[in-house]
């Protein structure tokens, strides 16, 4: 029974494996997997900050807090050659990142910068708030006018 | 040349469609440049697209109830007008035109149009910066709005298109045909001959 198993899975994992097969596919959605944990997190602190949600500290901090350790990983890693929208089509990431590379990763050095210390800087009311969401939303903005397909 | 008839001084533009000129041009000066060197918290240049909204409706009531030389009607001309218009265009001289010319006509609806393009698409877009986000993204579904962004800006690179050609067409005006159109937009008197245009006096 067990060798059946094994040989049915065997059978099937080719068809079944998707982004695994294709490193440039892996290393979009891993980039893009990235980005949208920052933004999960980025999102309740702007509405907090705008009011448009009630200023929770701990939330708010808890919040500050993963997009502290988001920064701390290296998304550069799945900036791989070849993976530009001009390579593939679900992608926004304009070619000029790899011919400026060092820019980009300044810019991300930035975002780095601007999340340092967040989760302590957010405590202490909603006024703490809107500096450092003007920060680090600054730091999205300048990358994204450059190194983001409009 | 002798004239006939001979040009008349009238009080061709009244003082809200000249506000409304300048005022526009400040506005679209200072946001286009916010947009593209201003600071990354946008917020003098979401104000400045407010302020446009607004001379934008003023602008558009004023071209149904205005004074007629603002009046879309006024301005509005067949294919045929326009071409015969452009025909002589190069010619050595004024046009002495009572209002908006043919095609003068044709470039303020560019530029209207234009403009109602670049508010519209400013006030749903979601740049995913979480700090320039438009007041109406959120009810235009996030993948509207991050199209938006683009949209916005190939609006930008328009709008820089159609001053730079009415700048232009205004210099070509004071040197080539030497009449001068921007005093006119100014102090509101110009130099015209009214012709046999259907509907006019």
């Amino acid at each position: 029974m067990r060798t059946l198993i094994i040989a049915a899975v065997l059978t099937v994992l080719p068809f079944s494996a998707s982004a695994k097969d294709d490193p440039k596919k892996e290393a979009v959605e891993a980039r893009e997997g990235y980005f949208t944990l920052l933004g999960a997190n980025m999102g309740p602190l702007a509405a907090m900050a705008k009011g448009e949600m009630d200023y929770d500290e701990a939330k708010a901090s808890l919040h500050a807090a993963n997009i502290e350790a988001l920064t701390m990983y290296d998304p550069l890693i799945h900036f791989i050659e070849g993976t530009s929208l001009d390579d593939m089509d679900d992608t926004e990431a304009r070619p000029e990142i790899w011919s400026n590379f060092k820019d980009f990763s300044s810019k991300y050095e930035d975002l780095q910068k601007a999340a340092a210390g967040a989760a302590q800087a957010v405590k202490g009311g909603r006024g703490n708030l809107g500096p450092v969401v003007k920060k680090l939303g600054g730091a999205c903005k300048s990358c994204h006018d450059e190194y983001r397909e409009k | 040349m002798t004239w006939s008839p001979a040009p008349e001084r009238v009080k061709l533009w009244d003082p809200l469609v000249r506000g409304f000129h300048w005022l526009l041009a400040s506005l679209v000066i200072v946001a286009w440049l916010l947009g593209k060197f201003g600071p990354s918290v946008m917020t003098l240049h979401f104000w400045c697209g407010y302020a446009v909204i607004a001379l934008l409706v003023v602008r558009l009531v004023w071209g149904f109830v205005g004074p007629r030389s603002v009046r879309f009607q006024d301005f509005l001309y067949s294919p045929k007008a326009i071409a015969a218009y452009a025909k002589h265009l190069f010619r050595r001289q004024p046009s002495y035109w009572p209002g908006h010319n043919p095609l003068g006509g044709l470039s303020v609806f560019a530029m209207l149009a234009a403009l109602l393009w670049q508010v519209g698409t400013g006030l749903i877009s979601d740049p995913e910066d979480y700090i320039n986000v438009g007041p109406l993204a959120n009810d235009v579904g996030s993948e509207l709005a991050v199209k938006a962004v683009g949209w916005h800006h190939t609006g930008s690179t328009l709008i820089l298109i159609l001053v730079a050609l009415h700048v232009a067409m205004i210099l070509f005006y004071a040197f080539w045909k030497r009449e001068n159109l921007i005093k006119p937009m100014i102090d509101g008197w110009k130099l015209v001959i009214r012709r046999g245009k259907v509907g006019s006096n």
